[in-house]
C-alpha cells in the first residue's frame, strides 16, 4: 500500500493551487474585515490581550515552578522527565473536504519537517494528528473522525480510558469504561500520554453525558473536545520533545545540562528562585 | 485544426476546474450536506455534449484528482466518476434527446450511483445526509445544462 504515498503525494501537490485558490475568497473577506477594524476596536481588543497575556505569564511562572519541582521529585524516584515540547503554527486552509471524513488541510508540508502522526494543538486542546504530509501542506484527522482515538485520562483521579471519535457532530466516547468506572458530568480529560504519540497533559475535553445503559458491558460515557475544532484558523504542530534521563547522572551536573536545554535559562532560574521564596514564604 | 481542438479542452478544463473550486469553497454547516456534485454534472454534460473530447480516461484523472482533493481513499470517486461516464458515453443520444426534467432525472439516478459507490466504501456507518447531493444535483441540473451549453457555444466546442 506504501507504493501509493508518492504517486497521492505528487497528486496533492498538483491540486494544492485550487485548493488555495477556494480558500482565496475567505481569506481576502477576513483581510478585508482586517482592515477596516477602527482604531477604537483594536485598542479594546489590545488591552484586553495585554490583560490576558499577563495572566498568562503569571500562571507561567507558577507552571515553570512547579515544572522544576517535578524534575526534581522525579529525580529523586530516579525516573526520566520528558521536557517541554516546542512547538510550530500552521494555517488552517478554509476549504471543505468530504464530509464523511473529519478533517482540515494545513498550510506547513515537509519543508518544514512536518510528520506523520504529529500531534496537532489549538488554543485549547488537542485536535489531531498529522496523516498525511505533502510538500506545500498536510492533512490533519481531527478527534472527532471516526478513525481516530486518543488515549485519554481523567484529570480528577488519573483514570485511564480512550476517547474514539464519533464522526458528525462534535461529540467523542469513551470506550470500554466498567459500569463501576468513577467518571461524572463535568470531568475533565487531558491526554495520558501512552501509545507515545502526543504529549501528556494537554487537554481533550469535558464529559458532558454518563449512561449506563441496562444489559450492556460498557458505560456510555460522551466527551465534548476542548479544542474549537471548527472555527481554529491558527494550529500548533508539537515537535517531538527531548527526553533527559535523570537518573545516570550526578544532581550537580544535572541540573546544569537541563537547564541549558531549556531555551530561556534565565528566566528559568528566576521562577526557581521565586518557587524557593514562596516555599519559604509558605514556612 | 489542432490549435482549435487544443483550447476546446482548455474550456472544458477549465470549467472542471471551476467546478472543483465549487466543491471545495466553504458553505455554512446548514448548507454543508446539500452541496451539490459540481463535479461530476460539469462532467456528465461534457460526456454528453462531446462525447469525442470527454472519455472514460478523463474522468478517470478528474475522479483521481477530486479523491486526493477531498481527502477520500484513492481511487473512489475515480472509479464511479469513470462508471458513470462510461454509461453516459453508452446513452449520449438517447439523454440528449430527453427534456430536460427527464435527463435530471437521469441525473439523479447517476449521481446516487457514485453516492452508492462511496458508501460501499467507506469505514463509517452513512447517515441519511449522504443521499443530500443528488436531490441538489439534480434541482440544479436544468440551471447547470443551460449555462454549460451557452459556455460550450459561446467557444463553439463541439
Amino acid at each position: 500500500m506504501n507504493y501509493f504515498v508518492p504517486i497521492r503525494s505528487v497528486l496533492s501537490t498538483v491540486v494544492y493551487p485550487i485548493q488555495t485558490m477556494a480558500a482565496l475568497p475567505k481569506d481576502i473577506s477576513d483581510w478585508v474585515a482586517n482592515y477596516f477594524q477602527s482604531q477604537r476596536q483594536l485598542k479594546e481588543k489590545n488591552t484586553e490581550l495585554e490583560a490576558t497575556n499577563l495572566l498568562n505569564s503569571v500562571r507561567l511562572q507558577r507552571l515553570k515552578a512547579l515544572e522544576r519541582e517535578n524534575i526534581r521529585l522525579r529525580k529523586l524516584l530516579g525516573s526520566s522527565f520528558r521536557l517541554r515540547e516546542r512547538v510550530l503554527v500552521a494555517e488552517l486552509l478554509t476549504i471543505d473536504l468530504d464530509p464523511s471524513y473529519q478533517q482540515v488541510v494545513i498550510d506547513k508540508g515537509q519543508r518544514y519537517d512536518v510528520f506523520v502522526g504529529q500531534p496537532v494543538l489549538d488554543a485549547t486542546g488537542v485536535m489531531g494528528q498529522v496523516t498525511e504530509v505533502n510538500p506545500f501542506s498536510s492533512r490533519v484527522v481531527l478527534l472527532t473522525d471516526p478513525s481516530h482515538a486518543i488515549p485519554v485520562q481523567v484529570n480528577r483521579n488519573g483514570l485511564r480510558s480512550i476517547a474514539t471519535g464519533w464522526g458528525l457532530g462534535e461529540s467523542l466516547q469513551l470506550e470500554n469504561l466498567p459500569h463501576n468506572a468513577d467518571v461524572r458530568i463535568g470531568d475533565s480529560l487531558v491526554t495520558s500520554g501512552l501509545g507515545g504519540r502526543f504529549p501528556v497533559g494537554y487537554p481533550v475535553g469535558t464529559v458532558v453525558s454518563v449512561n449506563f445503559p441496562q444489559g450492556k458491558a460498557f458505560a456510555e460515557i460522551g466527551v465534548k473536545p476542548a479544542a474549537q475544532l471548527s472555527t481554529s484558523r491558527e494550529v500548533l504542530l508539537v515537535l517531538p520533545a527531548k527526553m533527559v534521563e535523570i537518573s545516570k547522572k550526578s544532581p550537580d551536573t544535572d541540573t546544569e545540562t537541563e537547564t541549558e536545554t531549556e531555551t530561556e535559562t534565565e528566566t528559568e532560574t528566576e521562577t526557581e528562585a521565586e518557587a524557593e521564596a514562596e516555599a519559604e514564604a509558605e514556612r | 485544426m489542432a490549435e482549435n481542438q487544443k483550447s476546446h479542452g482548455g474550456i472544458i478544463i477549465f470549467t472542471i476546474v471551476f467546478a472543483m473550486l465549487l466543491m471545495l469553497l466553504p458553505l455554512p454547516d446548514s448548507l454543508r450536506f446539500f452541496r451539490p456534485e459540481w463535479v461530476l454534472i460539469t462532467l456528465i454534460y461534457w460526456a454528453m455534449a462531446v462525447p469525442r473530447l470527454v472519455g472514460v480516461g478523463f474522468a478517470w484523472v478528474v475522479g483521481l484528482l477530486m479523491d486526493v482533493m477531498m481527502g477520500g481513499a484513492m481511487g473512489v470517486l475515480a472509479f464511479s466518476y469513470t462508471l458513470v461516464i462510461y454509461l453516459v458515453l453508452q446513452f449520449h443520444l438517447q439523454l440528449r434527446q430527453y427534456p430536460l426534467w427527464q435527463q435530471a432525472l437521469s441525473i439523479l439516478s447517476l449521481v446516487l450511483l457514485v453516492d452508492i459507490v462511496t458508501v460501499l466504501v467507506s469505514p463509517t456507518m452513512a447517515g441519511w445526509h449522504v443521499w443530500l447531493p443528488a436531490v441538489s444535483s439534480t434541482v440544479l441540473w436544468p440551471v447547470m445544462y443551460s449555462l454549460l451549453r451557452t459556455v460550450r457555444r459561446t467557444f463553439n466546442v463541439s
